[in-house]
């Protein structure tokens, strides 16, 4: 991004230079060539930023608006809205033991996505950055789960998990039976569940974002630090782990926005309603459930801006702090420029 | 810059194609005026077995009758329907003909002007052979919104070999017996009752049989309309819920146990011998018919109605019990649409539909072929009930009804009180 702003600015000094070029001195046939590039210019802008600008829009700038405006009102979705109620979806939302619950859920998923995956990811890509025997099957069975799609592995493992199911009767098969459980319906395990799978599914992706950091670092430097004597762990821990850092910061940031958003998998293994019961209940779920599964299209709409609101707020803040200094010059301004 | 701009553009331009694509798949054709070509989208929640079979085969003979007439069918699962009917109801691409499950849930679609006034197109057989019960449904403002295919009471479905195995003579008639029932089942091994709470309303369906032997015909009518829940007869079907929840009467995990997908939902529990009862209204005998090992009816089946429960203001013998019928979306073409709601109430049309979905045909000429024991059952103590109420979920509407049931659920799974009943459907009435 920062060098391909270059070009642009230029054709911009070169149009200020001379402003609209109407009362300008240049020769005819320069002028015009100056104009014909500058309006092919535009137009090339126009025509490729056309589209996805208009999509962003549409599909996601004026949804928003959109939402933010329902959610003003009390509204079953039928015609337009019109029982204008202010702030109370918002005073109810806030008041409903079952939003906190929910909030409670999600910070859950996203803290123990974080200190689950991270460190194993971590361990896995160092390992596979080793030159070991089956390091390509083993890469391609790390990374499988997170191919398939979200509502195969839910429905695999809701079958796989019911109380007379597979995992059950395999943990009596080898002597373990104490450890069989209610892995789903058992509101105390629930959430410890959702967050085995979530991991197992989304560790693949990790380790798939570590190794290709763990590539771009220079072999140099592993040669020097063994010249100079450093053991295998002096060299993970001083320059593969420093050097990793702007990787995992961004799949943090990847990490902690998924699970905010978290929705297929719950919905698909404990469904429409009682996700709430088995204390998996996320803020999507939240939403859909209140929202419309219960026709209360206004509160639904609420909701949503208040998980926009969340999400934004948790977003930047990220961006503020942790991302700054491997984004500077390309999100934000930079000083020397 | 350039190629960056260009391949957001490559991907704004697949993603548009995908939308606009996913955007065709749903929306009504439907056309033109009465006389030419027409076509109808028609929702129906048969996904599996001779269910499925039937409609098609319905509207294929309704075709070749009506030549003008295109129908086209979309079998959508029971758990998915009334979800999508609604979102396409709000976006004006509503099917022309779909499942209407009557009370609060059609309450709301007639008062958003969705629906086809049928009042002067019933035709003569549904209006000789129908009785006015199963129309009364489907009646609001003194106008006929739905017309009414099969009757379905709700009671308690059984396997005859299981109670036969835990020493069980005759059927349970009172609470008591029933849990006494339950207990020896439990002592043979036996997991005495399923029940699919995973969709919430099979595990409320408990607590509406004992609000319906709490509280009197008056109080279940007066409550529909002002969804108060102060009379102490809904306290009181509460506490009765809660003393029989916890007796543990329900099969291992029911809280993530399905009502009718898959050999492990409840009705598939019950069909391949895992469980020996469930709460359910009288289609489940076609449900239960699909998810045996051989696609066949259950052999053993049997029925008995909800127990009496004693010092209950319900009057003995009331029923739960719910009429499926079809409405004509307000936009469908009206001659079309309304000849297809009669055909389907005609006496070979309703005997192929006992047929295919194992339940009682709304025709009560029809009603003649019914042969299997457990559905005459069924029959003899309809026709005695002094009261049949519709589920409580329709009649009090989807908000209302979907917290009722979640509510339910909540006491099931030892995270609510009885009185968090009551506090939970007031907080959803705050929502809608």
């Amino acid at each position: 991004m920062t060098t391909s702003v270059a070009p642009r600015s230029d054709a911009r000094s070169g149009a200020g230079r001379n402003p609209g070029g109407a009362d300008g001195s240049p020769s005819a046939p320069a002028r015009r060539a100056r104009k014909g590039t500058d309006v092919r210019t535009r137009v090339e802008i126009a025509v490729l930023a056309g589209p996805a600008t208009i999509m962003f829009v549409g599909f996601v700038i004026l949804p928003v608006a959109l939402a933010a405006y329902y959610g003003f009102y009390k509204w079953q979705g039928y015609g337009v809205p019109t029982d204008f109620v202010g702030l109370q979806n918002y005073a109810i939302i806030f008041t409903d033991p079952d939003f906190r619950g929910v909030l409670l859920h999600n910070a859950f998923i996203v803290i123990g996505s974080l200190l689950v995956q991270g460190p194993i990811a971590i361990v896995l890509a160092l390992l596979l950055n080793q030159r070991i025997r089956g390091r390509g099957l083993i890469r391609v069975l790390i990374f499988l789960p997170y191919v398939i799609s979200e509502v195969i592995v839910g429905t695999g493992w809701s079958l796989m998990l019911q109380s007379s199911g597979a995992v059950n009767d395999l943990l009596q098969a080898v002597g373990l039976g104490a450890l069989r459980a209610d892995w789903l319906s058992n509101p105390d395990i629930a959430i410890w569940t959702l967050l085995a799978i979530i991991s197992w599914k989304y560790i693949g992706f990790a380790v798939i974002l570590f190794l290709a950091g763990l590539q771009s670092i220079p072999e140099e430097l592993f040669e020097a630090a063994q010249l100079d004597g450093a053991s295998y762990w002096q060299i993970q821990r001083r320059i593969t782990l420093p050097l990793l850092g702007p990787t995992v910061r961004i799949w943090a940031f990847l990490s902690i926005i998924g699970s905010l958003q978290l929705f297929d998998l719950v919905y698909i293994i404990w469904g429409q309603y009682i996700a709430a019961t088995a204390g998996t209940s996320t803020m999507a779920t939240y939403m859909v459930a209140n929202g419309r599964m219960s026709g209360n299209y206004g509160y639904g709409n609420a909701v949503a801006v208040v998980i926009f609101l969340i999400s934004l707020a948790v977003a930047l803040v990220y961006q503020r702090f942790v991302l700054r200094r491997d984004t500077a010059g390309a999100l934000t301004e930079k000083a020397d420029r | 810059m350039t190629r960056k701009i260009r391949a957001a553009a490559a991907i704004a331009l697949i993603g548009a194609t995908a939308l606009v694509a996913a955007g065709c798949s749903a929306g009504s054709d439907a056309a033109g005026g009465d006389g030419g070509k027409v076509t109808m989208t028609f929702w129906h929640n048969s996904t599996t077995g001779p269910g499925k079979a039937f409609w098609e085969k319905t509207v294929k003979d309704f075709e070749a009758k009506n030549p003008d007439v295109t129908i086209k069918i979309q079998a959508i699962q029971n758990e998915d329907l009334d979800g999508k009917l609604q979102t396409a109801l709000n976006s004006g691409s509503a099917p022309d003909v779909f499942l209407q499950r009557g009370g609060g849930k059609m309450a709301a679609m007639v008062n958003a002007g969705q629906l086809m006034d049928i009042s002067d197109s019933i035709g003569s057989t549904a209006k000789d052979e129908i009785s006015a019960g199963a129309f009364g449904g489907y009646k609001q403002d003194g106008k006929t919104w739905a017309m009414p295919v099969d009757v379905n009471p709700e009671g308690i479905w059984y396997s005859q070999d299981l109670f036969k195995k835990a020493g069980i003579e005759g059927t349970p008639t009172t609470i008591d017996e029933l849990n006494a029932d339950i207990q020896k089942l439990k002592d043979a091994g036996i997991q005495p009752v399923a029940v699919g709470a995973k969709d919430a309303w099979p595990a409320a369906h408990w607590y509406y049989n004992f609000a319906l032997r709490a509280c009197s015909e008056s109080t279940l009518t007066k409550t529909a309309k002002d969804l108060k829940f102060t009379n102490p007869c809904w306290t009181q079907a509460g506490k009765d819920t809660k003393a029989f929840f916890d007796t543990k009467p329900f099969n291992d995990g029911y809280l993530t146990t399905a009502a009718q997908q898959g050999a492990g939902s409840s009705a598939g529990l019950v069909a391949n011998h895992k469980a020996a009862m469930e709460l359910m209204g009288a289609w489940d005998p076609g449900v239960i018919s699909s998810l045996t090992p051989d696609g066949k009816p259950l052999p053993d089946l049997g029925f008995f109605p909800f127990p009496e429960v004693s010092g209950g203001k319900g009057e003995p013998g009331s029923m739960m019990g719910a009429v499926d019928g079809f409405s004509c979306s307000a936009k469908a073409p009206k001659k079309a649409c309304t000849d297809f709601l009669n055909y389907m109430t005609q006496k070979p049309v309703q005997e192929a539909y006992y047929t295919a979905f194992n339940a009682i045909p709304a025709n009560k000429s029809a009603q003649a072929v019914v042969t299997e024991p457990y559905l005459k059952t069924v029959l003899a103590a309809y026709n005695k009930a002094p009261f049949v109420s519709n589920y409580l979920d329709t009649v009090y509407g989807q908000n209302v009804g979907n917290a009722l049931n979640t509510s339910v659920v909540n006491l099931l799974a030892g995270k609510g009180s009885v009185d968090d009943i009551v506090k939970t459907v007031n907080q959803a009435a705050a929502k809608g």
